[in-house]
């Protein structure tokens, strides 16, 4: 079985991490002979502390500044602006410290050797981390049994199929038995079922005292593993809470969901228009289209409802209770003032 | 081991097995300098025994040196492709060591350019090719390696700012091969082009080499030419250190080094 230490003897700081006010803004060039200056801003001012074993969620769209927040706390960009600890130690200064203590695990098939075994993988990234050479091989064997790779392990990577890669990404990531976590979209792109044995990977490593930082698309991953979640915005944090206390910001309405079919982007942009309609998302891509609308008004909306979609089919309509991707929907179309969603 | 040599080695080992997965290298390593053999052999064919040995130990380092420059420079590049560089990036080793342990790597590959030129020269091409001392043949080759290795350092660090670093590489390439005294003796170049000569690893390497390949009993010229060579591939290293230095701490700033 898997021997981690424990993590609970760290007591370094009063908290895993602490970010305060970070901000990163990126200056690019366009241009040979008439150069064209211009800022992105990532991350504009985020704040907020993850305790020790604590599993933390970081929610937001794309372009959001969920992955520049990683890559700030891991050390590999600095801050433009604001300041972050990291197990005790400063990201900008205290570079080696912070990144000896914790593992990254990126999503995606990318980011492995592809051409060699996972054991080349796994001992690459021993060496790197300076895991002692007496340990070493021992480490490798039990995390990647742990994570069900052993009897493929001097199989080259190429030759894995997705949910293998992920599980290597993960076993790489604790191969120097990281304190802290920082998982970007660990089930991105996995089907069901693996993205299940991924998340009961992760709540075991929390059960072993692990802390993690989690990024994900997904709100009902969130909703279940999550202990508290912060949904970031146009690089600013809007709302941060327990999930069952983001839903409280959406206890004031209800959603409105449809199946239908022949439902036009045009009809959804009629919805937005809507008094008290407060956010819609539409999944318009498959023949069984599913569109759902926030509204305070409940039941009393649907006659507005068939009025637009009188050259749609419906085939079902529900008023449902709103769940926390119907708090993170509204919370990141802004709907929510923000002050009031810390 | 002490941990720096340990990541260089394990560096080392890493790109050693990519070599191996990927046979695609025969081409660069055996197939250009079996052509390149034969054009300058071709080209020379009147010219003395001894001309033979020169014309086909210049083309094995420029073999060398054009395998470290493509592939050192490329090192960064290399880890983008495979998705890897911000799990790298994010390890505390030091980035340096990382990139050197390639960069050793590169250049023995690079080694097996000169290796299969030698090869072809004396099996097919019959051109006597008795190397005197084996022994300081060797080591100055080995030397020379470390030390074109080096240098390769210098543009990978370049790489880590941008990626049109390339440009960089490929507009050098031809340049030292003419200034290092690879394709004839720098004696042969305008005065003015010495001092870039002089502060070249590789000019004195290949110097070292043909000396060792010339004369059973070498003269202290030879061990001169080994000692300036390991004092400017120090100060390569020193100035790669530096330069990786400022560039990791300047991609950082930038974002230029990993995508956020």
């Amino acid at each position: 079985m898997l021997e981690l230490s424990s993590q609970r003897e760290q007591a370094s700081s009063e908290k895993a991490i602490v970010a305060e006010h970070l901000c990163k803004v990126f200056n690019t060039t366009k241009g040979f002979l008439r150069r064209k200056k211009t800022q992105v801003v990532a991350v504009k001012d985020v704040s907020f502390e993850v305790d020790y074993g604590e599993l933390f969620g970081l929610v937001g769209p794309n372009g959001a500044g969920k992955t520049t927040t990683i890559k700030l706390l891991t050390t590999m960009l600095i801050p433009t602006s604001g300041k972050a600890t990291v197990l005790g130690y400063n990201v900008e200064k205290d570079v080696t410290k912070v990144r000896e203590r914790i593992g990254i695990v990126l999503g995606g098939e990318r980011g492995l050797y592809t051409r060699v075994t996972a054991i080349d993988n796994m001992r690459y990234f021993a060496d790197l981390y300076g895991v002692p050479v007496s340990i070493r091989d021992k480490r490798i064997k039990e995390l990647l049994q742990f994570m069900g790779l052993w009897d493929r392990a001097k199989d080259r990577v190429e030759t894995y199929s997705k949910g293998m890669k992920q599980r290597l990404h993960v076993a790489r990531g604790l191969i120097n038995d990281p304190k802290l976590i920082f998982m970007d979209e660990p089930t991105i792109g996995l089907d069901p079922e693996i993205a299940k044995e991924t998340r009961n990977m992760i709540r075991e490593l929390v059960e072993k005292g692990k802390t993690i930082l989690l990024t994900t698309h997904y709100m009902f991953e969130a909703d279940e593993l999550c202990k508290r979640v912060g949904v970031i915005r146009n690089g600013d944090i809007v709302a941060l809470d327990t999930p069952s206390g983001l839903k409280k910001y959406v206890m004031d309405t209800s959603v409105v969901e449809i199946e239908g079919f022949g439902i036009t982007e045009k009809e959804v942009a009629r919805f937005k228009e809507v008094h008290e309609v407060l956010a819609v998302s539409a999944d318009l891509s498959e023949n069984k289209q599913v569109l759902k609308i926030q509204t305070p008004k409940g039941s009393e909306i649907i006659s507005e409802v068939q009025e637009i979609l009188k050259n749609s089919r419906i085939y079902d309509l529900k008023i449902k209770e709103p769940t926390l991707e119907d708090a993170y929907l509204r919370l990141v179309e802004g709907s929510v003032k923000e002050g009031s969603a810390r | 081991m002490p941990q720096t040599l340990r990541v260089i080695y394990s560096a080392f080992r890493l790109s050693m097995l990519h070599w191996i997965a990927d046979p695609q290298w025969v081409i660069p390593n055996v197939i250009a300098p079996f052509v390149f053999t034969f054009v300058a052999l071709t080209l020379f064919k009147e010219a003395s025994a001894s001309f033979g040995l020169y014309a086909v130990l210049g083309g094995g380092m420029m073999g060398m040196w054009g395998n470290t420059l493509y592939s050192s420079g490329f090192a960064i590049e290399f880890e983008k492709w495979q998705g890897t560089l911000e799990e790298v990036v994010a390890a505390p080793s030091n980035l340096l060591h990382v990139i050197a342990g390639r960069s050793v790597s590169n250049a023995l590959f690079g080694l097996t350019n000169m290796v299969a030129i030698l090869l072809i020269a004396s099996l097919v091409f019959r051109v006597p090719l008795g190397i005197a001392n084996p022994i300081l043949f060797a080591l100055s080759m080995v030397l020379t390696l470390l030390s074109v290795s080096a240098l390769g350092l210098i543009f990978a660090s370049s790489f880590v700012l941008t990626r049109s670093a390339n440009v960089l590489t490929n507009g050098l390439e031809f340049p030292i091969y003419v200034v290092s005294g690879s394709m004839f003796p720098i004696a042969l170049l305008p005065l003015w082009t010495h001092p870039a000569s002089y502060i070249l690893g590789p000019t004195w390497g290949i110097e070292a080499i043909r000396t060792a390949a010339g004369q059973a009993n070498v003269s202290l010229t030879f061990w001169m030419d080994v000692g300036v060579m390991l004092l400017i591939t120090l100060a390569y290293v020193a100035i790669a250190a530096f330069l990786f230095k400022k560039v990791e701490t300047k991609s950082r700033r930038d974002g230029t080094l990993v995508e956020a």
